[in-house]
This record gives C-alpha cells, sequence and structure tokens, in this order.
C-alpha cells in the first residue's frame, strides 16, 4: 500500500467512528446523520480498497516484467 | 509552458474527452449567465429598483439560488475535476468509464430542465424546496425535487469516472504514487459522491411524497442541514485543489513541505468534514445545550484545512521567490505572473476568501447564529465565498483550460486581468452594505423590506448601495462569460497563438527551503485580528439595537 491508500483509509476511519456516534449515542441522534455519514465511509472505504487493489496489482505486474 | 503541464496534457486528449470537457464547460458557463441574471432581477426588486408580483418575484429567488449554488457551481467543478483527473494520465491522456461520464453528464443536464421546470410552474420553493410551502403544488414540486434526485445521479457517475481515470494513472510510469494533485482529485471526487448521497437522502423521499408515493418527509430540514453543511466544504475543497494546481502551472513551484505533507492536508478536509457539521444544527430547538457548545468548539476546526492549504502556496510561492532573490516583505508578490488572467482571479479570491472567512466566523458562533440567521447578513457575507472566492477561482481555471481544451487563445486576456478587481468591487459594496444592514436586522428572503415606510433609515440608505453592487458583480461575471465563450469560439484568434507561460518561480528546492517565509503566518496573525475584531463589533451592534430591551422579556 502507498501512502495513497493509506490516507483514504485513515478518512473512512473517522467518518465509520463518526457514523456509529451519530447511530448509537443518543445524545447525537439527528435524523439521517448516521445514513449519510455511514455511506460517505462506505464510499471512502471502498476507494481507498480500490486504490490499494490497483497498487497491488501494479506492482505484481512490475514484478513480472522484472 | 513546461512540457508536463496540465494544459499541455490537456492538448493530448482524444477529440471525444475534449468534448466531454467543451460539453461540461459550456453548461457551466450557460448556467452562470443565467443564474447572475435571475439574481440581479431579485437584487432589484428587492431593493425597490424593479416591481414584481411575490410570486414572480420568489420564482426569481429561487431560480437565483438553484441555479447558480447548485448548477453552476457543480457544473463547472466537474469540467474541472475531469480535466484535473484526465491530466494525471499524462503522456496518453483519457477519461475512463467515458460512458458513465457521459451518462452524468446528461443526467445533470435532465435535472437542471426540471429543476427550473418545478421552479416556474409550481410554487418557489427557494433552493433548499421545504415541503412544507408546496402546498397544492405536489406534481410541480415533484418535478423540482426530481431534478435534485438526477442532479445528484449525474454528480456520482461523473466522479466514479473521475476516481476510475486516477486509478488508471496509476498504471503509468512512475506513476504508482498519485501526485498530490492526483490525491486531491481522488479526495474530492470522494467528497462529491458523499454529498451526491446526502443529496438523495433529503430529496429522495420528498419527491416520493410529492409524487403521491410516500409519507410527508418529517426530517427534511435536518437533510438539508446535512446537505448544506458538505455543499459548504466541497466547493471550498475544490478551490484550494485549483489554486494549488494552478500556482504550479504558472509559475513552476510546488509545495516546499513535500507531497505526503500536502496530500495530509487534503486529507484534513475529509477529516474535518463530519464532525464541523453540528453549528448547522444551532437553530434546532431541540439540540441539547452539550451539543450547542461541542458545536461552537468545533466549528472553530472549520477553516482549518483551507488556512493550512493558503499556508502551504504561499509560503512556497515566497520561497522560491526569494530563492530567486526578491527583497523585502512583499518584494516577492511582485514576481508572481499577474499577467496571467488566471493569477489576478486567484489573488483576488484569496482576498475575498479571507473577509469571507472574517465574516463566516461571526456567523457560526453560538450566540451570534440564531440572531443573524434570518437576515441580509446571510446572503451579504456568503458572496464573499460564493462569488468572490469560488466562482472567481472557478473562472480562473477555466481562463486557464478553456484555451487548451477547446484550442483556441483567450479573447482580450488584458479585460480578462481586469475582471476580478471589478467583481470584487462590486462584491464589497454588496457586502458591507448587506451585512450594515443585516446587522440591524434587515430580514433575508423578503421582496419588500421598507414595512410600509416603518423600516429604519440605514436599510433605506444601504439599498442602493446593495443594488449597485448586485450591478457590478453581474456585468463583470457576465463579461467573464462573453469572454470566454467568445475565446471558446474564436474570437481570440485575430490577436495570435498564446503566449505560453513559463514556470518563472521554481527554484531547486533545496534554495527555496532555507529561504524565511513570514507572510502566510502574517496573513493568518492578520485574520485572527480580524475575526476578533469583526465578532467584537458585532456584539456591539447588537447590543445597542432597541430589540435587546424587547428579547429581556421574552421567555
Amino acid at each position: 500500500m502507498t501512502e495513497d491508500s493509506v490516507l483514504i483509509g485513515l478518512v473512512s476511519l473517522v467518518w465509520i467512528a463518526l457514523a456509529a456516534l451519530y447511530a448509537f449515542e443518543p445524545m447525537f441522534a439527528m435524523p439521517g446523520s448516521a445514513i449519510v455519514w455511514g455511506s460517505g465511509a462506505a464510499v471512502f472505504l471502498a476507494l481507498a480498497a480500490i486504490t490499494a487493489i490497483a497498487e497491488r496489482r501494479l506492482r505484481q505486474a512490475g514484478k513480472r516484467d522484472r | 509552458m513546461a512540457n508536463n503541464s496540465i494544459s499541455q496534457f490537456l492538448r493530448t486528449l482524444s477529440a471525444g474527452d475534449r468534448m466531454l470537457l467543451k460539453a461540461l464547460s459550456s453548461c457551466a458557463l450557460a448556467t452562470l449567465a443565467l443564474g447572475v441574471v435571475f439574481g440581479l432581477i431579485t437584487a432589484l426588486i428587492r431593493t425597490g429598483y424593479a416591481g414584481a408580483e411575490p410570486q414572480t418575484g420568489y420564482r426569481m429567488m429561487t431560480g437565483h439560488g438553484v441555479t447558480v449554488f447548485f448548477y453552476w457551481l457543480y457544473f463547472a467543478q466537474m469540467a474541472l475535476l475531469m480535466a484535473l483527473s484526465a491530466a494525471q494520465t499524462r503522456g496518453r491522456a483519457r477519461v475512463a468509464l467515458a460512458p458513465a461520464a457521459w451518462a452524468g453528464l446528461l443526467l445533470m443536464v435532465l435535472g437542471f430542465a426540471a429543476s427550473q421546470t418545478g421552479s416556474w410552474t409550481g410554487t418557489p420553493l427557494l433552493y433548499d424546496g421545504s415541503p412544507d410551502l408546496v402546498g397544492e403544488n405536489r406534481w410541480q414540486a415533484g418535478v423540482f425535487y426530481s431534478g435534485y434526485v438526477l442532479l445528484a445521479s449525474g454528480l456520482f457517475l461523473l466522479s466514479v469516472s473521475a476516481v476510475g481515470t486516477a486509478i488508471a494513472a496509476k498504471a503509468g510510469p512512475d506513476q504508482r504514487v498519485w501526485s498530490t494533485i492526483g490525491f486531491a482529485v481522488v479526495a474530492w471526487a470522494g467528497l462529491v459522491m458523499v454529498s451526491s448521497l446526502a443529496t438523495l437522502n433529503t430529496f429522495l423521499p420528498a419527491a416520493a411524497w410529492a409524487f403521491g408515493w410516500g409519507q410527508v418527509p418529517t426530517s427534511h430540514s435536518t437533510g438539508w442541514h446535512l446537505l448544506f453543511h458538505n455543499l459548504h466544504y466541497l466547493p471550498l475543497m475544490g478551490t484550494v485543489i485549483i489554486w494549488y494546481a494552478l500556482v504550479q502551472e504558472m509559475t513552476g513551484v510546488s509545495s516546499i513541505f513535500g507531497r505526503r505533507f500536502s496530500k495530509g492536508i487534503f486529507t484534513l478536509y475529509l477529516v474535518f468534514v463530519p464532525p464541523t457539521s453540528l453549528y448547522h444544527m444551532f437553530l434546532e430547538p431541540d439540540l441539547s445545550p452539550v451539543l450547542r457548545g461541542l458545536g461552537s468548539l468545533l466549528s472553530l476546526l472549520i477553516s482549518v484545512p483551507t488556512i493550512a492549504v493558503f499556508l502551504v502556496i504561499v509560503s512556497s510561492l515566497e520561497a522560491n521567490a526569494r530563492a530567486r532573490g526578491a527583497r523585502g516583505l512583499f518584494g516577492w508578490l511582485r514576481m508572481l505572473p499577474w499577467q496571467e488572467p488566471a493569477m489576478a482571479a486567484i489573488g483576488m479570491a484569496a482576498v475575498n476568501l479571507a473577509l469571507g472567512g472574517i465574516f463566516a466566523f461571526v456567523l457560526i458562533q453560538e450566540q451570534l447564529a440564531p440572531l443573524l440567521s434570518d437576515t441580509f447578513f446571510i446572503p451579504a457575507y456568503f458572496h464573499f465565498l460564493t462569488v468572490g472566492t469560488v466562482t472567481l477561482t472557478l473562472l480562473a481555471a477555466f481562463a486557464w483550460s478553456m484555451p487548451a481544451i477547446f484550442g483556441r487563445p483567450l479573447w482580450a486576456p488584458r479585460l480578462l486581468r481586469l475582471l476580478p478587481y471589478g467583481l470584487t468591487l462590486g462584491l464589497a459594496m454588496f457586502g458591507a452594505a448587506g451585512m450594515s444592514a443585516g446587522l440591524t436586522g434587515m430580514p433575508r428572503r423578503v421582496l419588500d423590506a421598507t414595512y410600509d415606510g416603518t423600516a429604519p433609515d440605514l436599510w433605506s440608505a444601504m439599498s442602493p448601495i446593495i443594488a449597485l453592487g448586485a450591478v457590478i458583480m453581474t456585468f463583470s461575471l457576465l463579461l467573464y462569460v462573453v469572454l470566454l465563450v467568445g475565446s471558446a469560439l474564436g474570437a481570440g484568434r485575430r490577436e495570435g497563438a498564446p503566449e505560453p507561460a513559463a514556470p518563472i518561480l521554481a527554484s531547486t528546492e533545496g534554495a527555496a527551503v532555507r529561504q524565511k517565509a513570514w507572510t502566510a503566518p502574517l496573513c493568518v496573525l492578520v485574520l485572527i485580528i480580524g475575526m476578533y475584531a469583526a465578532t467584537i463589533l458585532a456584539f456591539s451592534l447588537l447590543r445597542a439595537l432597541p430589540l435587546a430591551t424587547a428579547a429581556a422579556g421574552v421567555h
């Protein structure tokens, strides 16, 4: 993994934590908050995963070329 | 022009990919022209210089908000997001998943048509589309809400294409790690995707209800606040990414703090988006006091990423200029390429961002937000951000990228260089007069604030200045559109081929990092002093109002 997928993955972790806070902490309960921030967490998790997979494939392809 | 410049890569795009960027740019400029005309008519009605039925006046206000805030800003951002992502693919620039991008553009155009149809045939709902205002015009409201749903779907598809393009760029030689701009493009596209989902969360239930397929949406207001928070951050994030990219293009200077640090700063935007959203809830009556306090504290973080990017860009420019011999505190500024229309626009955008930031800080304080939220202070201050900062930056980017995309030189570049100053003059008049009136209670979202002659004299004294400021802003923006469209159509051809800009400031990295660069920290210090001064002024003005006496008896 490069800094790219690590940083995007870090973002998804922050969003997951906040979505959980909005979902499970009654003081933060606001309609739709957990859904919006949770779907955001899913978006950034997917972006981090896609980036990491692309990097891994490219590294393997680079090794084969050598 | 450097061989590895963004504009150079844009020139190597296929005709089909360039057609996509041309279509997005054209839609952006068309919606800007239409939206500012609606805005001017609204301002003239509002200040008493034009007469209209209330229904027509509110339709103009709705048309202005919807067309500019949603369609101009997002057509323009998508054009530039796609252009920056395509440029990351270096020598073999292309748009990945192009059918998705074209489908996204089509959905955005259909969304625009639906939003306009709903606005002009039904109840004017203003841009937040509150279901409480719909009344009997249910199907028209459904069409209006469908416009936002289509827009969100289009934005999502375009963002998928932008991310796919950036991922494809990793396959290039020495490209396994993205450049700072490549990384920023993906982060920007991610936030667009999230905002699309927030739009669907808000307007799908409203559309279902309006067409008779669902219950009355009971949490529309909360959904709107969540969406609106994203819509605050998203264009600002795009703005600073464009600053970073254009400054590098025009001067050859990249961050003296290194690629990883800059990526970390862009990451901060995404980290701070969710926790800082609480301050939008300050008007909710059932928000707990703990959350109010927490929201106030967290709101202090909202400007941190933008200030950090400003520090990176300005310090890098200053250090490189000093390494090349600049002297005096501000002598380095003279070495910047002010002859470029994009540089003049970015310079004024930075000034307007500082002003907008100062006044935003006044607004987001827990004690002031409820007092100011329904006054003219709001439109007066946010135009510094939406027009003076974001729109000016997007226009700067078009002035830079359109010659590469359309293959034709700029028309009247000297006039284009002057427009940011004219625009800022109009904005300053509109903003200063509007905020003065707003601090003394002049309401927003009303068409006649004279109250049969009983309104404070200050309101009527400020109205001509607000109107004149709106006229100057509108004509500056329309002239921008005319010059850019003229450039695209070839009006600049007779002035000869564009003179490529050379990277004029870049020095060796070692020489730059040894320089002292104090301008950016000084600017931040001035900004903080300005925030405190504006807050003290706002409290003083509000305490001086006779309303304070009346409020004491209210429970």
